[in-house]
Order: C-alpha cells, then structure tokens, then sequence
C-alpha cells in the first residue's frame, strides 16, 4: 500500500480514497489539469501537492479525475501508485510529444500501443525483457476517441526516454553517438513518437493489475522542420484533450455495456 | 498476391530456408511451431496443398472465402521463426498469427483456455539482433481485435495477456537442474507478477521482426497447466486435451481480418480509415 499521512491522505498526490473517480486521465504538465477538467461536468480542484494536481467531476454520470504526473517516469510511477491506492482503476495518459516517423506530422495524434523502455524506473518493476504494453481496451477506446474527433492518429509505439535534451541535442552529450544510433533503432522498429512516462505507466499498471493507455498530441515533425501554418494551428492542445473525453466516453460506455461496475471502488481496487 | 498484374520475369530463386517463391503462399499466414500440425491446420482451408516442405519448414496454401491463406511451422525457438518470418515477408505475406501450445501463468487459468498474445517477453536471443531489449514486443492491434472477436464467434474461453517467449524449454520445466536456478525462478516469479499469461517459445522474436518489416503479426496460444493445478488435475487434463478450439478460433481469425481487410481496401487503401500510420 502507498505511503498515507496520519490525516489519511497520500504522501505525494495529497488524495484520501474516493478523492478520484476509477478513471483518471494523466498529462505531465499541472498547469494543464484545469484546462481538462474544464470538459467535466461539476469539476472540483481536490489536492495540489508538488507537481500532482488533482481535479475530480463527471462525465455521463461517472467520476473521474485528472492529475498531473509532472515530466518523467519516477514521478509518474508514484502518481501511478497513490492513485490506484485511492480507488482508481483506469488511467490514461494525456500529453505532448515528438513524431518519430516522417508521415507523422505536428498536429497528429498517437494512440500510443507500447511503449520503449528507455528509462530507468520499470526497471524498478520488471526486468527490462518484459514489454510495455497498453491495455487494448483503452486503447481501442483512444483510436475510436480520435475517429469521433475527426483527428488524423498513428497507432504505436512511444519511445520513452528520461532525457528531453539527450533527444533534442544528442550531439552534444558524451553518450551523442549511442544516443543516435538507438534512436534510429526505435525509427527502424517503427516507433511513433517520443514522450516521457508512458512505459512506465504501462508497467506499474501491469504490476498493479490496473488498465492504462496513452495519446499525445505530435508537436514536433520528425526532421525538425518547423511547421507549416496549418500545422501550427492544428498543434493545440485541446486537439489531444478532445480525444482522451472521447475515449473516455467511449470506455464509460462500454464499461457499462459490459456490465462492469461503475462506481468508485470502495475497498482498494478490484482484480 | 495475384502475379497476374506483375511484369512477366523469370522465375525468382525460392527462399534459402523455406523454399517458396513469391505466389505460393496468400497474404495471411498461420505460423505453428509443429510441423506435424500443418496439414491438420491447412485442412479447415478450401483446395489446401502442400507447397513445399525443408527442414522444419512445412507449407500449406489454400483458401478462405477466396482469398488465399497459408500455413507454415516455424519449427521451435526465436532463431528458426525469425526465419520464417523474414522470408515469407520477402515473398508477399504480410499478415502473421502464431498457433501453438504453451504453459497457463496466472492462478485460475484452466488448461484448454485460449491465450490471445498482446506482447511478449523478450526473455530470448534472437530479438536482440534486431531492437534493443528496450524496445516492446508488441502484436497488431487489428491482429488482436480479429482473435478476439473469433474467439467470441467460436466460443472458446479465452483471455488477451502477455507470454513469456523464452529460449529454453527445460529451463522452464525444471529450472532447479540449471546452474542458474535462482535467476530463473526469480525471473519467472517477476513475470507472474507482472501479468504474464502463458509461456512459449516464438511470439516474441515474431512480433519484433514483424515490427521492422512493417508487417502484422499476432499470436493465439491454448494454454495447459497452470500454477495453482494439481498432478492429478494436469493428468486428467492431458488425456482430454484438445486443440479444435485452438485452430477453429485462428481460423476463424483470418476470416475476421480478411473481411476487414475487404471493407478497407472498398475505402481508401488498405489500411483503416484514419489509421495513417505504418502500422
């Protein structure tokens, strides 16, 4: 169980249990976190603590939540952590991030499948053979999400990586020549785009026995290249956010379909 | 694959190691490690024919509502699929499913329960000659969807989960004679842990050379044993042990994704709409 303060909120996020609907949607950035919960019916700030903001509504009747993860994989792990602690069963992420394919484009969405372990925290969980790996029914709700938005998407793989600026200026690091020759590894294998907390995600989750999935919104194109003027006006990101509550509705609605139970879990998390 | 539209050219060399040539095998492609179950396999499609048969590369090609479909084993390990794989790529086949047996991981499984493969494990060589290990072995997700709905259609009791795809089969099966029995339980417990479903041999080199050639692959497992069985359960398990459901489902699979693939290609191309990525 995560570590709880004696007023029974948990040490990092600042949550108690039933502070957060099952499902929460996931962006690095706290400042980000309002915007989302803009799109909730009834939305409440709950907690700020450190870089995890947490706001909790609804959406067609259900709670549910966003909190920040801040950037990076050992700050997602323990969001990933304390949140599943609080009753949450369902958790996506929601963020920005590099096309890794030159028929990517900025303005895109990736509908993220797997992700690449390059970072250091799932080692924590897994032995680093054992792949990242997004549950499909979140993801089949994220890639129906961007049809519903009417949103060019790619479905794959996101490298993630622990460093911004080993991916943005390899040249100048120490490592600069491994650094290329793997990225041009992940681009070979397919790769879609670059991001920061994904495979982490996915590993805590399996771990945890919770579902998770990911879309980011390509901000960048591949070579650099700065983007077009139309590209620029599609790089918003209420273009990414507009996917996740699509997806989001969609996995609340085939939850109910299925008969899945809906309200927030009152006791830990089921499985 | 119609050779109809295709400049006249001489005959190509076959392939090195499963001796077929462009136009003998369909598209589709069911990938078993046994080369015994092919035929077996290669009788649920219509106008079936061995196509050709070195090593333990055995092929079938016939046809599932008109489209042609095809068999091929693997042989067993990541070494020999990989193989198969690239070659049978080189000669039209873009679309893969693993068929085969492996052992149930989770408590509760139930010999017979059909494992629909996710991803894999790398716990094996022959990927790394590829990908770094970092990098996830991931199935298509149409691949998946299509086991999945076939698994609903026939029926069968199934689960979509990740498999361990390791190089050694008496490693598993009696790690404590191994000089690194601890590692390998310690690794087998973290896999457990992490949500493995079924352990085998091939999925996971399938799945990483299938990510750099662009093409789909997907793997359908029926699982026996599991952890929380006991001896006299396994036995009574083997002596009733049926692979129907198994093949009926990947089967079935093929049809999904053919009919899929139809309902693309009537659209823009031949991937889904929307879907505009490589994969």
């Amino acid at each position: 169980m995560p570590v709880t303060e004696p007023d029974g909120r948990l040490h990092h996020i600042a949550i108690r249990h039933g502070d957060v609907g099952r499902y929460v949607l996931l962006p690095g950035d706290p400042g980000r976190v309002e915007k989302i919960a803009s799109r909730f019916d009834n939305a409440r700030h709950v907690a700020t603590n450190r870089e995890y903001v947490t706001w909790t509504g609804e959406l067609d009747g259900v709670a549910v939540s966003c909190t920040s993860t801040g950037i990076g994989c050992p700050s997602t792990a323990i969001a990933v952590e304390e949140l599943v602690g609080a009753g949450a069963d369902t958790l996506i992420r929601v963020g920005t991030s590099g096309a890794m394919q030159p028929d990517i484009r900025t303005g895109d969405v990736g509908v993220i499948t797997g992700g690449i372990r390059d970072e250091g925290t799932s080692r924590h969980y897994l032995p680093i053979e054992f792949p990242a790996v997004a549950d499909i029914d979140v993801t089949i709700a994220l890639r129906d999400g961007a049809r519903d938005a009417g949103i060019p998407f790619h479905l794959g793989v996101a490298q993630s990586k622990d460093s911004f600026y080993g991916q943005h200026e390899p040249d100048r690091m120490p490592v600069g020549p491994e650094l290329r020759r793997r990225w041009d590894a992940w681009m070979a294998g397919g790769a879609i785009c670059s991001e920061m907390e994904a495979a982490t995600l996915f590993i805590v989750a399996s771990t945890l026995r919770v579902r998770a999935g990911g879309v980011m919104l390509i901000f960048q194109n591949l070579d650099h290249a700065r983007p077009t003027e139309e590209e620029l006006a599609a790089a918003d990101v209420e273009r990414v956010i507009d996917v996740a509550i699509a997806g989001l509705r969609r996995l609340i609605a085939a939850d109910r379909a299925s008969g899945r139970r809906m309200e927030v879990a009152a006791q830990g998390v089921p499985g | 694959m119609t050779l109809a539209a295709e400049p006249a050219r001489p005959l190509e060399e076959p392939q090195h190691h499963v001796h077929l040539r462009r136009g003998d095998v369909g598209r589709y492609v069911l990938l078993p490690g046994d080369p015994g179950r092919c035929a077996l396999i290669a009788s649920r499609f219509e106008d079936a024919r061995l196509v050709a048969k070195n090593r333990e590369y055995e092929t079938w090609t016939g046809s599932l509502d008109g489209e042609p479909v095809s068999v091929t084993s693997t042989g067993i390990g990541c070494p020999s699929s990989a193989i198969a794989v690239e070659e049978l790529a080189r000669i039209g086949a873009d679309t893969f499913i693993r068929v085969g047996t492996s052992g149930g991981m989770q408590p509760g499984m139930r010999s017979g329960e059909l494992a629909i493969v996710s991803g894999a494990i790398r716990d094996e060589g022959t990927s790394s000659h590829y990908l770094p290990i970092e990098f996830p072995a991931v199935a298509d997700l149409e691949v998946v969807l299509a086991l999945r709905e076939a698994a609903r259609r026939t029926g069968a009791l199934a689960r979509v989960g990740i498999s361990q795809s390791k190089d050694s089969f008496y490693a598993e099966l009696e790690p404590d004679r191994q000089p690194i029995a601890p590692q390998l339980r310690e690794q087998w417990d973290a896999y457990v842990a992490g949500g493995a479903i079924c352990s085998e041999m091939e999925a996971a080199a399938i799945f990483v050379v299938a990510s750099i050639l662009r093409v789909r692959a997907g793997g359908l497992m029926i699982c026996f044993g599991a952890p929380d069985l006991s001896e006299e359960q396994l036995e009574a398990d083997a002596a009733r042990f049926n692979l129907d459901p198994l093949l009926d489902t990947a089967v079935e699979a093929l049809r999904v994704l053919i009919a899929g693939d139809r309902v693309a290609a009537a659209g823009e191309g031949r991937r889904p709409a929307g879907a505009a990525g490589a994969r």
